[in-house]
């Protein structure tokens, strides 16, 4: 049974996941989000926040979004060379946690790293969820 | 002061960046939670999205944020990409049927890092994003 992130106390780190990405990967994001502009820049076949959204799937992967749980923020900076690197390294962990007014607020570190350890995208995602969330669905 | 990116564009602070506006539909949250993996009810469960505070099903906030990408790298290309950085807050739901812009402007240019003020509105002019986002151009 999966966990879920409400469970999870500030510092946790999550599993560190190895990711293959590949064209088709990246293809189905690109239709997904209709954008027309990567297609124009010159060896790159992603976008970004390609990468933060398969973070975020590998942390969905170990722990269940609570039940009410929103994105409230969101922090990125990524490095992305062209396109040489499809294994790359997902990494979280929860950054901060504190409670207010019966909702809880949590910060969770995400980092993405080529295999060979270049850093390609971190961040901060924030989420708030009620004190009392159970998994969602 | 003005900078160029490599697509050989040229910005000066206060400049308005080229919007980028998509229409939600539930179609097209569905197929972002299938590529994303993020499959939270809110999104997908029209049932479940009507006992929630939202009323119904929303987007996903890092879909919208997408539009915000889109349509920095269609201002800035390989820069945007090599070395972009934004922070934003979600400030509200995009729903199905509703039309979203991404907007920006220059607000800053400190020796090649351009600061831009970023947003997303829906079609009644709500405010769906907001934030900052950073790009160095040489």
């Amino acid at each position: 049974m999966t966990v879920s992130l409400a469970d999870l106390p500030k510092g946790h780190e999550f599993t560190e996941t190895r990711l293959n990405l590949t064209p088709d990967w990246a293809a189905e994001y690109v239709r997904a989000v209709e954008d027309e502009a990567i297609e124009a820049v010159s060896g790159h076949s992603y976008p970004p926040l390609a990468l933060a959204a398969c973070s975020i799937r590998a942390l969905l992967d170990q722990a269940a979004l609570p039940e009410g749980a929103i994105h409230v923020g969101q922090e990125l900076s990524f490095s992305l060379n062209r396109d040489t690197e499809w294994e790359v390294v997902a990494r979280a962990r929860v950054a901060s946690r504190g409670e207010r007014q019966g909702w809880v607020l949590m910060g969770i570190d995400l980092s993405v790293e080529s295999e060979s350890g270049a850093a390609m995208m971190s961040g901060r995602a924030t989420i708030t969820f009620p004190v009392s969330g159970g998994p969602a669905g | 002061m003005s900078q160029r990116t490599e697509e050989m564009r040229t910005y000066r602070v206060g400049d308005v960046l080229p919007a980028v506006t998509k229409t939600i539909t539930q179609a097209k949250i569905k197929r972002y939670a299938e590529a994303s993996g993020d499959h939270n009810p809110l999104h997908l469960d029209p049932a479940f999205a009507t006992t929630t505070q939202f009323g119904g099903t929303i987007a996903h906030g890092m879909l919208v944020l997408a539009y915000v990408s889109e349509m920095m790298t269609a201002a800035f290309g390989q820069a945007w990409l090599r070395g972009g950085r934004f922070k934003v807050r979600f400030r509200g739901a995009a729903r199905p049927g509703d039309r979203v812009t991404a907007s920006g402007r220059i607000v800053r240019d400190e020796g090649g890092k351009i600061f831009c003020d970023v947003e997303c509105r829906n079609q009644a002019d709500d405010l769906l994003v907001s934030g900052d986002a950073e790009v160095r151009v040489r």
